[in-house]
């Protein structure tokens, strides 16, 4: 392994690959930015560029834009409380706050230190297990997948801390959406009414995009201002205690990696529930759980690793069976085969050297890309300093194209439309709006999960707890359920055992 | 003000210029349609040939691929449909993925195979049945004599999967369990390797490679002359039928495409299918290549449709 992992170095650090590279991060950064564009998106798009090139160089520049992406859709969600991609979601609960609180520049210091420890830690988990890669993919089967989906919609309670009920309402109309379009398991449309468009389902992107961009542009506008309330207080100064504040953090900072890496082992799991469960746990795990949600900067650390560390873990189904992980692993392989590497269970074995290479230029991008951003944290903190009459229109406009541009279908922006009137009904009365984003990524596999585990088991609903990992999965699952209410007994108990 | 007017003015002129003579095929950059997302199998072959397509144009224009992902690939195939018939969007096709909805009659399907230019054809993979390897089962024989439902993996019941696998144990006399809504041909391989059921019906080059890496053993293929060593074939297993379950890859443009921008196109896609940098490709990647004509794609999509008209009753609930 070590002369293949050697192999693979010499050919990533030639002068063209890490010219690749740093244009795939320089690509990933802005195309993270840019609401609705993804990885995918930019991959499909680049990907095909690449053919003219050595497979190193293509590699390169698929690898650096995939670490980058993740990192430029952090800054969104912190400084104008837009996601770039769902797994930055979670991101928002505690980045817009310290935005506003004029912290803007520590938790995007946090955010690239995280991140980049998180990549890394992912990688060198990623090499360890590379000997039992097909025994971790073949461990989760439709009930783990039932059951982590299900864990992943219980952190829906934890999203907004004393508002459960409301929280579990919202969470009760996203898996409404989440349900409409293609049943995968019975066949035909649900809830389509009839338009086309929806049937692959509501898409993420514009849903996201109306979520999150127009309400709150709505409200900015309306109180008028800028994002950081206080706009002498902004410190953009505070950029490298964020940077530290991820080590200050180590214990959050290594649960957040562990929990990205485990994750994104799992094969269609992707990074939004390893981002939630990482924050979940961390709220779960603090002293001060009613801290978060208004600028803890635990709440950066855990995500933003978890974000990054799924990047590693992502590879393990690829490594193990050359099947992807998520959509973005499925056009990285597009572009693979474009340069005559075969996808499947024999691309280990017939493209070792490449696949090191490439697991190297996912390191190099996601610690390269946080030292890029930091550079850029200075000019983009600024943003939230920005009156509204012109930070308004800019969002309204990138937002509606980045609707448009994930698909280049007309239908996405009337849903971004519909979907920013929900997001203005949801604040307007208090609501939390995360829950609807994570019931929307994770209604259909918990449907369709749930149908196959019946259907494997004859209609025993004993395959949920007799199988080891789906048992560890539910007993998980309890916990999150009652850990706070047992902690808030046992914090009652004990300051009246102090009065008396 | 001025300017913008000349601006309108130019576009206008652009949009109602006469289309260009056929013997000036090709004078603008060609949109090369592909109904499924980036990354998968169809996307793949369309992205290979496209810059050797380019270099066997009588004119030196570009080849757009565009991935147009939406009810699954019935958006893709109406665009080519609906296409202004100047050879200037072309797609791929799944045969017969996107025949299947046109013969159980889905609603709002905005297009008609039959009536498309069918320009050539990139090959078919054919079916056969896989267990894992530490199965029990050796042949179809073993699973027809079961006195238990055999379960089988496959993708939602409008998938051409789950169509293959009814129509398949039907003939062979198999008695079925499907467990369905896997997301693609990948997953339900893996699924049955996992356990999740006993066998899978399958295309045969994604099951090779779970051959080859030790996982999966094919216990029969639907091919007249089994590819798999120790595999029956479709005439040891008494049903020469199976053979027509295959997955073709056809390309083609919209209805009255003029003879001779057909010609041209159907011309340089055999080409650049023949061509050296294409068998490279295919060698490297382990994809095969069947170049076929326009005359052998419009076999091929006449073929399947007999054979799928017959069997109409599996393919599962119209959309």
């Amino acid at each position: 392994m070590l002369d293949v992992a050697l192999t693979a170095a010499g050919n990533v650090f030639t002068f063209q690959s890490l010219l690749f590279l740093t244009i795939g991060m320089l690509i990933g950064l802005v195309v993270g930015v840019v609401p609705g564009m993804g990885g995918t998106t930019a991959l499909a798009v680049f990907g095909p560029m690449t053919v003219g090139l050595d497979p190193y160089s293509a590699l390169s520049l698929a690898g650096g834009l995939m670490g980058a992406v993740s990192f430029g859709g952090s800054v969104t969600s912190i400084l104008i409380n837009l996601p770039g991609g769902a797994p930055n979601a979670a991101t928002c609960l505690d980045g817009y706050p310290l935005a506003q609180q004029g912290k803007a520049g520590l938790a995007l210091g946090a955010s690239a230190s995280a991140s980049s420890v998180g990549g890394v830690i992912g990688v060198f988990t990623l090499l360890l297990v590379i000997p039992i890669s097909k025994k971790i993919v073949l461990a989760f089967g439709p009930s783990e997948f039932f059951l982590l989906a299900t864990l992943g919609l219980v952190t829906i309670a934890a999203c907004a801390p004393g508002r459960m009920l409301r929280a579990m309402i919202v969470g009760g109309i996203g898996l409404l959406f989440a349900f409409i379009g293609f049943d995968n398991v019975n066949g035909g449309t649900r809830f389509t009414f009839g338009i086309e468009h929806l049937w692959e389902g509501i898409p993420l992107a514009p849903a996201m995009i109306g979520l999150f961009a127009f309400p709150e542009m709505i409200e900015l506008s309306a109180k008028g201002g800028s994002i950081a309330k206080d706009k002498g207080q902004v410190g953009l100064t505070g950029t490298l205690d964020g940077v530290w504040a991820s080590f200050k953090y180590w214990k959050t900072l290594l649960r957040g990696s562990l929990i990205g890496t485990l994750v994104g082992a799992i094969p269609g799991v992707g990074g939004t529930v390893a981002a939630f469960l990482a924050y979940f746990s961390t709220v779960q795990a603090s002293k001060n759980p009613e801290s978060f949600g208004k600028g803890n900067i635990e709440g950066v650390i855990a995500p933003e690793a978890a974000n990054n560390a799924k990047d590693g873990g992502n590879l393990i189904p690829t490594l193990a069976f050359g099947i992807p992980g998520t959509a973005e692993m499925a056009v990285l392989l597009g572009v693979l085969v474009l340069h005559g590497m075969e996808p499947g269970p024999t691309m280990i074995l017939h493209h070792e050297a490449e696949i090191y290479g490439l697991i190297l230029t996912l390191t190099l991008s996601s610690i390269l890309a946080s030292v890029i951003g930091l550079m850029m944290v200075r000019p983009l903190a600024m943003i939230t300093r920005l009156d509204a009459h012109i930070l308004v229109p800019s969002v309204i406009a990138i937002s509606f194209v980045g609707a448009y541009a994930n698909n280049s279908l007309p239908g996405d922006i009337v849903l971004a439309f519909v979907f920013g009137v929900i997001g203005y009904l949801l604040i307007r009365f208090d609501y939390p709006r995360l829950p609807l984003v994570i019931a929307l990524v994770l209604g259909e596999l918990a449907e369709r999960s749930f149908a196959q585990a019946m259907m494997i088991s004859g209609g025993s609903w004993s395959i949920f707890v007799t199988r080891p990992i789906s048992a560890l999965l539910f007993a998980l699952i309890v916990m999150a359920l009652t850990y706070p209410m047992i902690r808030t007994l046992l914090q009652r108990r004990h300051s009246v055992e102090e009065v008396s | 003000m001025n300017k913008l007017l000349a601006a309108l003015t130019t576009c206008v002129g652009m949009v109602t210029a006469p289309v260009a003579m056929a013997a000036d095929f090709p004078a603008k950059n060609i949109q090369f349609v592909i109904p499924v997302s980036p990354g998968g199998g169809f996307d793949t072959y369309v992205r290979a040939v496209a810059p050797i397509l380019e270099r066997h144009l009588p004119q030196s224009v570009n080849i757009v691929p565009t991935n147009i992902p939406a009810a699954g690939g019935a958006r893709g195939a109406a665009q080519v449909y609906r296409a202004k018939p100047d050879g200037y969007t072309i797609g791929i096709f799944n045969i017969p993925g996107m025949l299947v909805p046109q013969i159980r009659g889905d609603s709002d399907l905005q297009y008609d195979l039959k009536k498309m230019t069918w320009l050539g054809s990139f090959g078919q993979d054919g079916y056969g049945v896989g267990v894992p390897t530490a199965s029990p089962y050796k042949t179809v024989a073993d699973l027809k004599a079961l006195d238990r439902p055999v379960k089988f993996t496959a993708s939602g019941p409008s998938s051409t999967a789950y169509s293959a696998t009814m129509i398949a144990t039907d003939m062979l006399g198999i008695k079925r369990e499907i467990i369905s809504g896997y997301k693609g041909s990948n997953d339900y391989v893996l699924a049955v390797i996992r356990g999740d059921g006993d066998a899978v019906i399958g295309p045969l080059p994604v099951m090779e490679k779970f051959v080859e890496s030790g996982e999966l053993r094919i216990i029969g293929t639907f091919e007249e002359k089994s590819s798999v060593p120790g595999a029956q074939n479709a005439i040891e297993m008494g049903q020469p039928d199976l053979s027509k379950l295959s997955v073709g890859r056809l390309v083609a443009g919209p209805p009255d495409l003029p003879p001779e921008v057909a010609k041209t196109l159907s011309e340089s896609l055999m080409a650049a299918m023949q061509d050296p940098a294409m068998a490279t490709w295919s060698k490297e990647s382990g994809i095969a290549v069947e170049p076929g004509d326009a005359a052998s794609a419009k076999g091929i999509l006449e073929g399947q449709f007999n054979f799928y008209e017959r069997y109409s009753k599996y393919l599962g609930p119209a959309n």
